[in-house]
């Protein structure tokens, strides 16, 4: 479904990805795994068209995304759960889950899609009319990650969703992880935490300096004596 | 080298209208004399505004209330005191001065463009007050200056009234001479690494113990100043002064609209702006005439909008940099590549004993509104120790840090710090705990994005000196500490987290503190570069420095933390060494749940 | 008839004028977090334009108001594309220089074509006095422009509330970042408020040409009273922009009467400095806006 063949970018004169080659098939789920400033995060942000790739090719479906901006990508079914929560903070709940499904395919059966999201997420049900801001850390993690099911996308990428939480609430996060999951949609995920992700995760790409320098599935990555040396510190 | 072409070039400034208008203007119209005395005066005003618009990136629209309060002092002392205009002009800029203190004080808490809209309407006030109290001002009639007071004749350079413009010219150049000497002196001195910090970041500029509002007062007070020293020569110059002309708002615009396209905090870039836009708007008027009226005014807008669509970073910012890089600067390269793993702690060295406390917090409370953000909060750190905070998100702890650090003052409960000499004492505004010895880091790291490492790590240490070569040289020294040394020329803009991060400690352990506050050093880290925090950490405690650690890294806060207190929901709930608050109960409910204690059993 | 009385409403009335100044200016900055320095600048090309309008076609000023407010929205939305676009993610003095620019621009243009003359659109009817139940004598032209404001305002707030698009507007203005993952193009949004802020103004000029006259400078005559209005009710509310024009409406007419006629802006330049400076979100502002 989506491909990324030698993507190069990066900010100003800082190129970030060097050569960044990765692909992710309908009803998969792949993680990036990676240190700080591997170049995690800006594979997203260049999949999502928030930034420009300088080299290489990302593709959807066979088709060349080169030039598309954000929304133009939304539209291709490709929605993220951007790096800390980013809700809209004096909007109430209901407003921001509305706003996930602002594309026009979306709001066409906005009703229906809402009903479905709820159904998978009942705690976000209570929280409906109260201000976006007002919630607790964990609790706004759960609004974005409904609110980018809004969109009903066929490719949902989470960048870090555990980054800044409490443990207990880092165990809650990913019970709802889990749920999208088993939901059937296709996730990226981008997270510090391996261990769990490798564990869900049905293949896993390991990012050194803006390389992709080893893929496998997730599991097997986990037992990997590199991934756990460098990664797990043991 | 420099300094030589610095001199050559102002000496060519200088001798540029007594060679050029003579052979322009054989005739002697006097027209290009006042061209040339009209661009001396605006650079000059122009170095003064750049001083608070550009160093201290406080966009002033108001400063003309400066030039205007010098021209009426000078005028007003001449005819009702017949005080020279010299001396007027002094007591003229020491009004202003106290003047833009009382503005200042209010307006600079201010930013962006409220800044700029409460100085334009100070602006507005003065020149309203200047029409209503016309027995002293003359109103909007405007006041002549008196070349004849009975039968003396005040002409020379006494009454700064000429008959030859030449002198004019000279005094004019002196203005800027003057003007330009100040700013250069501001930007090489602490006061300047200080102005710039603080328009960065100011908050990152407070917490390595820059009074923020005074060093901007500073700022405004020089330019106050020296600003009005121009106007009372320029009042005088026009030979009549009235407050639309002097208290002026397109004025003020026209002033920091040079330095703009001179260059934002250049030194020399705000003459370039005068040099470049003065003559064509001049020539302009001067030759189309009445006919339009206006023109002048529409060429200023235009220029404006053109350099600040193509080049905002104005004539000196836009092509330095561009003459840098054909004379060979290295590109940028990859900065993550270049980051060090930090010093290793020298072997056989033994850690120092916890010690007597040395930083104590007593009952704080914190309320926002109706929300209790901090709860009747009391925490010791004792001398060598490493105190971890930890609690779930939106529990209190960064709010908590800002207490300790002065950030936020207390609704309830006080911290006091110990000093050296045994006594202790009770700060109330973060250079307040800077000076008494405590550095912290921020949680969203607060690089100062346009100065490179080695000038971010200075600024903590020209906390605890004047000279900009010791402040080097402390840099580099902290920088190998935390393995910064390879990136010591890169631009703090280009480091990834984890750079940033170990900038955010570097710049903390520069100030030399007794006690250091980390919010959240390790978030983001992936497990390999948290040991290395970790033996950082450990390192900079064994130098005698006492942490104070928020952390959600578990592993880390267990392995590092001599104490624990547990926040949630503004309250403490817990303390005690990392063993016992991992069977803590209350702790495992709150914060760490059931599998972390499993594991941990 | 009382003279407090007649005071209130004429200070109630300018507030009326005030609101319809203020609120593109108040809607700009608090979605777009631009400080239009140009503002009273469009204002007076608004008036030009009405005035052009009324004495070379003939055009009643109110029926002028309608196509001069599209017309603005267009101009306003050209505005941000081609000055404002390119310097979003600038340092905000550029951005305050380039709005400066602007307006320094068209009000020396406005000097070279039109002179420093006075031009009025003679419209009688406006200017008449009208009786307020027995209480006040007010002119015609401030009771439309004071209902054209209220109706306005609450268009506004209808359409940002009840839209989709004006939930997409909203939803720029607290997260920009976030905004384009839903697929909201951000720079459409950002075209289109200021085309709604231009169009406020347009709407505004035709409103108020019967009752004040064009010149080139009389922006900045009007645009430091709308940012005293916008400051003190909240840079960036709608509501707070009403409520503040009606305070600085009554503040002038009780000023100029009690105080003296030429400290009347003084009295308000004073309150503004100190809302700035005792609460400076203003009225009905949200914290972390200034």
């Amino acid at each position: 479904m989506l491909r990324l063949e030698g993507l190069r970018a990066g900010y100003g004169p800082v190129t970030v990805l060097q050569d960044v080659s990765l692909e992710v098939n309908a009803g998969e789920v792949v993680t990036i795994v990676g240190g700080n400033g591997a170049g995690k995060t800006t594979t997203l942000r260049a999949i999502c068209g928030l930034l420009r790739p300088t080299g290489g090719r990302i593709t959807v479906d066979g088709r060349d995304t080169a030039g598309l901006s954000p929304p133009a990508i939304v539209d291709l079914g490709i929605t993220m759960v951007p790096e800390g929560r980013q809700l809209f903070p004096f909007m109430t709940v209901r407003e921001n889950l509305m706003l996930g499904a602002y594309k026009p395919a979306a709001r066409a059966r906005i009703d229906e899609r809402m009903e479905e999201v709820l159904a998978l997420f009942p705690r976000v049900r209570e929280r409906l009319s109260q201000m976006a801001g007002s919630l607790s850390g964990g609790e706004q993690q759960m609004v974005a990650i409904a609110r980018g099911m809004m969109a009903n996308p066929r490719l949902l990428m989470f960048d870090e969703p555990s980054l800044g939480l409490a443990p207990l609430i880092v165990k809650q996060v990913f019970e709802i992880v889990d749920r999208v999951v088993a939901s059937g949609t296709t996730v990226l995920i981008v997270e510090q935490n391996i261990v769990h992700t490798l564990q869900i995760a049905t293949r896993g790409y390991v990012l050194e300096n803006g390389q992709v320098v080893m893929s496998d599935t997730g599991p097997a990555l986990l037992k990997d004596p590199h991934v756990k040396r460098a990664y797990l510190g043991v | 080298m420099r300094l030589a072409l610095s001199f050559g070039g102002l000496a060519a400034l200088f001798a540029l209208p007594f060679w050029l208008i003579p052979a322009i203007d054989p005739e002697g119209s006097g027209f290009w004399q006042h061209i040339f005395v009209t661009i001396f005066v605006f650079a000059a005003m122009a170095c003064a505004w750049n001083i608070l618009g550009g160093f201290a990136g406080q966009l002033s629209l108001g400063q003309t209330i400066f030039y205007g309060i010098g021209g009426y002092a000078g005028a007003m002392l001449n005819q009702h005191f017949g005080l020279i205009p010299w001396l007027g002009g002094i007591a003229g800029a020491a009004v202003s001065v106290a003047i833009a203190v009382a503005i200042a004080w209010p307006c600079l808490r201010l930013r962006g463009p409220f800044f700029t809209l409460s100085t334009i309407a100070f602006l507005e006030v003065i020149r309203l007050l200047a029409i209503h109290f016309k027995d002293f001002t003359g109103g909007s009639a405007g006041l002549p200056v008196p070349m004849f007071v009975g039968t003396e004749m005040r002409i020379g350079w006494a009454w700064m009234l000429f008959r030859d413009k030449e002198n004019y010219l000279i005094i004019a150049f002196g203005l800027l001479v003057v003007c330009l000497a100040a700013s250069w002196a501001v930007r090489n001195s602490r006061l300047g690494f200080y102005l710039v910090a603080v328009r960065e970041r100011e908050d990152a500029a407070r917490a390595v113990g820059v009074n923020a509002t005074a060093v901007k007062l500073a700022a405004f007070a020089i330019s106050a100043g020296l600003t009005s020293l121009v106007g009372t020569f320029h009042g005088i110059y026009l030979n009549f002064i009235d407050p639309e002309t002097m208290f002026s708002l397109p004025t003020a615009i026209q002033v920091a609209m040079f330095a703009l396209i001179g260059g934002l905090g250049t030194v020399t870039g705000p003459i370039w702006g005068t040099l470049l836009v003065v003559p064509i708007a001049e020539a302009a008027r001067g030759w189309l005439g009445a006919a339009a009226n206006g023109l002048h005014g529409l060429v200023y807008g235009l220029v404006l909008v053109a350099v600040v669509l193509t080049m905002p970073k104005g004539l000196v910012g836009s092509i330095g940099p561009w003459l840098k890089r054909r004379l060979g600067g290295a590109a940028e390269a990859d900065t993550a590549a270049r980051i060090e793993a930090p010093e290793a702690a020298a072997p056989g060295e033994e850690r120092p004993p916890v010690g007597e406390p040395l930083l104590e917090a007593r009952n704080l409370t914190k309320r926002f509104g109706g929300l209790v953000a901090t709860n009747d909060v009391s925490v010791t750190l004792r001398e060598g120790e490493v105190l971890g905070v930890i609690g779930p998100n939106g529990a209190g702890k960064t709010t908590l840090f800002n207490l300790l650090s002065g950030f936020l003052a207390p609704s309830a409960g006080g911290v006091k710090v110990r000093l050296p000499d045994g006594s202790w004492v009770s700060p109330g505004s973060p250079h307040g705990f800077a000076a008494a010895g405590v550095a912290r880091t921020f949680q969203i790291v607060q690089p100062f994005t346009g100065l490179s490492v080695r000038e971010n790590i200075m600024l903590g240490a020209f906390h605890g000196t004047r000279s900009a070569v010791e402040a080097r040289r402390i840099a580099e020294e902290v920088a190998a500490t935390v393995g910064l040394t390879g990136l010591l020329d890169a631009e703090a803009r280009s480091l990834t987290v984890g750079g940033a991060k170990r900038l955010e400690v570097a710049r903390a352990l520069a100030m030399k503190p007794r006690v250091l506050l980390l919010d959240e050093v390790m978030a983001g880290l992936n497990p390999a570069d948290v040991q290395q925090a970790v033996e950082l950490i450990k390192r900079v405690r064994d130098s005698g420095v006492s942490v104070i650690a928020i952390e959600h890294v578990m592993a880390a806060v267990m392995a590092l933390s001599d104490h624990i207190v547990v926040i949630n929901s503004g309250k403490l709930i817990a303390e005690g060494p990392p063993s016992e608050i991992a069977r803590n109960p209350a702790v495992i409910e709150a914060y760490l749940g059931e599998e972390y204690a499993h594991a941990a059993a | 008839m009382d003279i407090l009385l007649q005071l209130i409403a004429n200070g109630v009335l300018l507030g009326g004028v005030f609101a319809l100044i203020s609120i593109g200016l108040t809607l700009i900055f608090g979605i777009v977090r631009v400080v239009n320095f140009a503002h009273g600048e469009l204002l007076m090309v608004g008036l030009y334009a009405t005035w052009i309008m009324a004495t070379q076609f003939g055009l009643h000023p109110y029926v002028a108001a309608l196509p001069l407010a599209v017309a603005f929205f267009f101009l306003g939305a050209l505005m941000q594309r081609a000055i404002i676009q390119p310097l979003m993610n600038a340092d905000p003095h550029i951005q305050i220089f380039a709005t400066v620019g602007v307006g320094t621009a068209l009000a020396n243009a406005a000097l070279m074509i039109f002179s420093a003359d006075l031009r009025s659109v003679d419209l009688p009817w406006a200017r008449q006095a009208t009786d307020l139940f027995g209480l006040a004598s007010v002119s015609r032209g401030n009771l439309v422009a004071f209902a054209v404001s209220f109706v306005a305002t609450g268009a506004l707030i209808a359409f940002l509330n009840r839209t989709h698009l004006g939930r997409a507007i909203r939803a720029v203005a607290q997260n920009r970042y976030a905004a384009p993952l839903m697929g909201i193009d951000v720079n459409r949004i950002y075209a289109i408020t200021f085309g709604i802020g231009a169009g406020c103004v347009g709407l505004a000029a035709a409103v108020l040409a019967p009752l004040y006259p064009a010149f080139p400078t009389v922006g900045s005559f009007f645009v430091l009273t709308a940012f005293v209005v916008v400051v003190l009710g909240g840079m960036g509310s709608l509501e707070g922009a009403v409520v503040g024009a009606l305070i600085i409406g009554l503040v002038e007419s009780l000023a100029g009467y009690y105080v003296a006629p030429d400290l009347k802006e003084v009295v308000y330049f004073v309150i503004f400095l100190g809302i700035l400076i005792v609460r400076p979100a203003g009225l009905f502002g949200v914290r972390g806006n200034e």
